[in-house]
Order: structure tokens, then sequence, then C-alpha cells
């Protein structure tokens, strides 16, 4: 008898003992993230204590390094950003997505395996790589198609493109693969060809999903530094058009950190809070969809 | 299970033990003293002061970014003890007894596409195409083709050093329109694939632009090589100085601080930041 209570207490004692030590883990993460919002709001708001928020993100004008009157706007960098990711998506969400009925309506055997490894292998690829691809092909063919000296954003938001379709693929491909094949049957014995079983019932039912993939892409893109670094010309103007130069607001927080001191440096961190508040409201929305669609299957 | 358990416990005690450990070191009486000057002497300031601090430890240094010539009013006013400067001293400044000693030279190299048609550059026509207003080769003797501008990041010394040895002596600013490259690899990549393409370079670094497939330019007809720039025949490069009121007297910081900027340790890491070593 008491050894098995022994035993008992034994296990007992593992059980807890187990479960606190996996929740200390789990906190590491969550302490984690809190360090890093905590440090770069505090390194950040000071700056606002010498340049107003107005002029930081609606001026045009990036001079911090100026003996007089430096300025520190970053309005042009904000709109190229966002104009990097869009048009990144533009490109990347009709192959993406193609890619994704592809794999889960007609793909079979040996070419699904041979496409699902390539593009697990496309994602795993450094962006230095992606990078220094950029400046030796992407950079070239700009110049040569659109002319200007092809590092442009244009270059840039061609070289996210392909950095994102495996977000784009795989998440697409694992919600549009969870619509219920039942529709599907429905679908075909109302009369209705494959091809119009995919686009009027298969994608609609999907489109939670999808979307979803996008906006992680569009948090992907938006964080990608070193490889728009090297092909994005990283020039500190306005960007007219997508094959101008320009600088994006990963790409003003790592050029200049190296060296920044004082203000300066704080506009950097100040950057860095904007990215990081974009981030954070991209999680939102992909939290509020999934929540959303969890709840239309319930129901 | 138990030997996790185990694995968690050591490295947790051995880290509470290192933490104690540091806690417990003895604190010396620390001297501080505050150096500062020039912003192109501060990245070599700045990662000689570590190494110093180790074999001083009694000693704090800072380093103030504050430029050249309120480094050396400061000072003058006593503010400072020693001040780093990137250009030579004025006769008023030696005369109030400043003592500049050398530690460091200063040399660019202007780099182009292997498409670009030109060998030699005059400092005039190198300021009109950095301050854009030259945009095309055809200006200065060459081919029908547009100049891109390669530039380093602005925080850089190398930066600093162009704009204010190229630039500014001829009362010119910098255009904006311009390809920022972040590192000298960087540089030399961008001059070989672009076409028509200019840049600068620390002096160190020639062998990377040729080794890429550009081409280094003469300046004013002269060669940039440490020859060169040791006997002033060749424009884009000066000396980089250390300032003391009088000659820095023994058994002082500012002369220990001196002696090991000069030591060969002092100039590998004059070297590591992309400036001539003297020796």
């Amino acid at each position: 008898m008491t050894t098995i209570k022994n035993n008992n207490n034994k296990r007992r004692v593992i059980e807890q003992s187990s479960r606190a030590i996996l929740l200390l883990c789990a906190l590491v993460s969550i302490a984690a993230v809190i360090a890093i919002t905590l440090y770069i709001i505090n390194q950040g708001i000071p700056f606002f204590s010498k340049v107003s928020l107005k002029e930081f993100l609606f001026s045009f004008n990036w001079e911090p390094s100026a003996k007089e009157n430096p300025s520190y706007g970053i309005g042009a960098f904000i709109l190229a950003s966002f104009e990097v990711v869009i048009l990144a998506i533009v490109i990347a969400l009709p192959i993406g997505l193609s890619t994704a009925i592809f794999l889960s309506e007609f793909a079979k055997g040996k070419l699904s395996v041979v496409i699902k490894n390539t593009i697990e292998l496309l994602a795993g690829i450094p962006s230095i790589i992606y990078g220094l691809f950029g400046i030796a092909i992407i950079v070239p063919a700009v110049r040569n198609t659109f002319g200007g000296n092809g590092y442009s954003l244009l270059s840039a938001s061609i070289i996210l493109s392909i950095m994102i379709l495996p977000t784009i693929i795989n998440i697409s491909e694992v919600s549009i693969k969870s619509v219920p094949d039942s529709l599907r049957q429905a679908s075909i014995a109302m009369g209705a060809t494959k091809w119009q079983t995919i686009y009027k019932v298969v994608i609609p039912s999907a489109v939670n999903g999808i979307v979803a993939s996008i906006i992680l892409a569009l948090g992907r893109a938006i964080g990608e530094t070193t490889a728009v670094l090297l092909v994005g010309g990283n020039s500190a103007v306005f960007a007219k058009t997508p094959i101008d130069m320009g600088r994006t607001l990963t790409m003003n927080i790592i050029t200049d950190m190296s060296y920044a001191e004082g203000t300066h440096l704080s506009a950097l961190f100040a950057t860095a809070m904007l990215l990081f508040l974009f981030i954070l409201f991209l999680n939102f929305i992909v939290v509020y969809i999934s929540s959303k669609s969890r709840l239309g299957q319930s129901e | 299970m138990k030997k996790l358990f185990l694995i968690l416990l050591v490295s947790m005690s051995s880290f509470a033990l290192f933490a104690g450990g540091e806690s417990e070191t003895v604190k010396e009486e620390v001297v501080n003293y505050t150096f500062g000057g020039s912003s192109t002497v501060a990245p070599i300031a700045k990662s000689v002061i570590p190494e110093f601090e180790k074999e001083y430890p009694s000693v704090e240094v800072g380093y103030e970014t504050l430029g050249s010539s309120t480094g050396i009013k400061q000072l003058l006013a006593g503010t400072l003890s020693l001040a780093g400067s990137s250009r030579d001293l004025k006769q008023s400044e030696l005369d109030a007894n400043c003592v500049p000693t050398v530690i460091a030279l200063d040399g660019l190299s202007v780099g182009v596409n292997a498409s670009v048609n030109i060998s030699n550059l005059s400092l005039a026509q190198l300021a009109a195409i950095f301050s854009g207003e030259i945009t095309n080769w055809s200006e200065v003797g060459g081919d029908d083709i547009k100049i891109e501008l390669i530039e380093r990041d602005e925080t850089s010394g190398t930066y600093g050093s162009f704009n204010e040895i190229v630039l500014e002596s001829q009362g010119k600013e910098p255009t904006k329109n311009a390809i920022i490259a972040k590192e000298n690899g960087e540089v030399a990549t961008k001059i070989a694939s672009t076409p028509g393409s200019i840049g600068y370079i620390g002096m160190a670094f020639n062998h990377i632009i040729t080794n890429a497939g550009g081409k280094i330019l003469t300046i004013d007809g002269v060669e940039p090589s440490s020859d060169n720039v040791i006997n002033k025949t060749y424009p884009i490069s000066r000396a980089l100085y250390v300032v003391t009121i009088g000659e820095p007297k023994d058994n002082t910081v500012e002369k220990d601080f001196i002696d090991f900027l000069l030591s060969k340790k002092g100039q590998a890491i004059v070297a590591e930041n992309e400036f001539i070593s003297i020796n």
C-alpha cells in the first residue's frame, strides 16, 4: 500500500514540477516581448521631447547629421515602406494563390512533393542571399526594362514578393484544404464544373485564411531589412515612381544605427517604435480574422 | 525529467555564482577623464578607449563628439584635457601652445564602373559631381552616360571625411540623389555592377574595387597611395590628430593614451576603423 502511495506522491511531484518548468519556459517568450517593447519605447520616447510627432511623421526632410537645423522627417520612408509592401503583395498574391489552389486541388504524388519542398527551401533562404541575388539579377533586369539605375523600390518589391510567397502559399493552401469536401461534392452534384466549384465555392469559403496569409505576408515584408537594403538604393529622398530609389523604415534604422548618437539615435528608435506599431496592428488583424472564422465554423 | 531538472539547477546556480562574483569585485578609486573633438577621430577613440581602460583599470575615459574646432576651443578653455582633430591646427592655436600628434592618416579613393571612360578627375570636378551639378560623364570629357552616385551612409566616418575634404572645401553640399551603401564591400559591388557609377572608399580598400571589376581614378593626376598621402600630394587625404596643451608629460593619462594610440594595438584599431595607420 505504502509503495503505491509513495509512487503516487512521486508521480504527482514530477507532474507538477514539469508543469511548472514548462510554464516557466512559456513565460520566457512573454517576458521577451515585454522587455523588447519597453526597451524600444524607453529609447524612442525621449525623441518626441525634441521633435514634434507631426514633423517626424509628415516631414520628408531627413537630415539628422546636418550641423545646423538637423531635421528628422520620416514621411518619405513611411510612404516607401507602404509602396514597397503593397507592390510586393500585388505581385505575389496571384502567383501565391494560384500555387495554393494547384497544390490543394490538383497536384498529386511526386510533383506535389517537389513543389512543396521547393517552397520550404524558398522560406529557408537567408535574406542576404535574396539581396545578392537582387543585385546580380533583379537590379540589372529592372534597369534594362524600365530605365533608371535599377536600384529602386520596384526591385525591392520584386525581391519581397519572392520572399513572401511561402507565407501566402502555405497558409492559403491549409485554409483551402480545410474547406469540407462535402461542399465540393455538393457543388459538383449541382452540375458545377471543377473550376466553377473552386472559384465560387472553395475560395469564398477559404477567404478568411487567404486574407490572414496576406496580412502575415505584409508583416514579413514590412519588417524585412537586409534584402531590400541591398536593392532599394537607400537614398533618403521621396521616390516619385517605383523605379526611383528610396528608403524604407527598416532601411533607415539599419543604415545609421552603427554610429548614430543623441537625438539621431533616438530618432531611429522612434522609427522602430512606428514599425513595431504597424506589426502589432497587423497581428491584431490576423488574430481577429482567425477568431471570427473559428466562430463561423462552430455556428 | 530528472536530468533536465539537474541541468536547469546547475545552470541557474552557475549563473548566480557568476552574477555574485561580479558584484563582489572591489571598486578602486576610478578617475574620470573627458576627451573630445573631431567626429572623424571619434570612431577611433571609441574603439581604443575600452582597450585602453583594460590596461589602465583605474582610469575611465569618455570621448565627446563635438567637431574639431569646438574640441580645440574646449581644450583651450580647460574643459577637455585632450582633443581629437581632423584638420591641421591654425597658427593661433599653435601660438596658444596646442601640440598636435598625428595618430592616423585618412585617405579616400574614388572608383568608377568599368563603363566610365575616364581615368582622372580634378577635385573641383569631383565636388561638382557629388553635389549634383554635373550629372553626365560627357560634361567631364567622358561618354554620354548618366552619372550614378554611390555614397556611404551619413553617420560613417568615410562619408564625413569625403564631404569635408571634397565638398565643404569647395563650398558645396552633397546631393541626396545617390545610392547609399552601408559597407565598403557594398560600395565596391555596386560600383562594379552599375553602369556609369562613381563612388568613394577608404584607401585601404582600393583592391576590393579593382577586384570587383571597377577602376580607381587619379585625382588631380595623383594616384591614391599611402606614400602620396604621407607626402601630401594626394588631395583627398588628411592627417588625424590628438591635441594637447604643451607636450604631453610622462605619467599622465593623456601621455599614456597617446602612447597607446601609437602602439601596435592602437594602430591596429586605426586600421580596423578604415583609416591608414602611420607605421
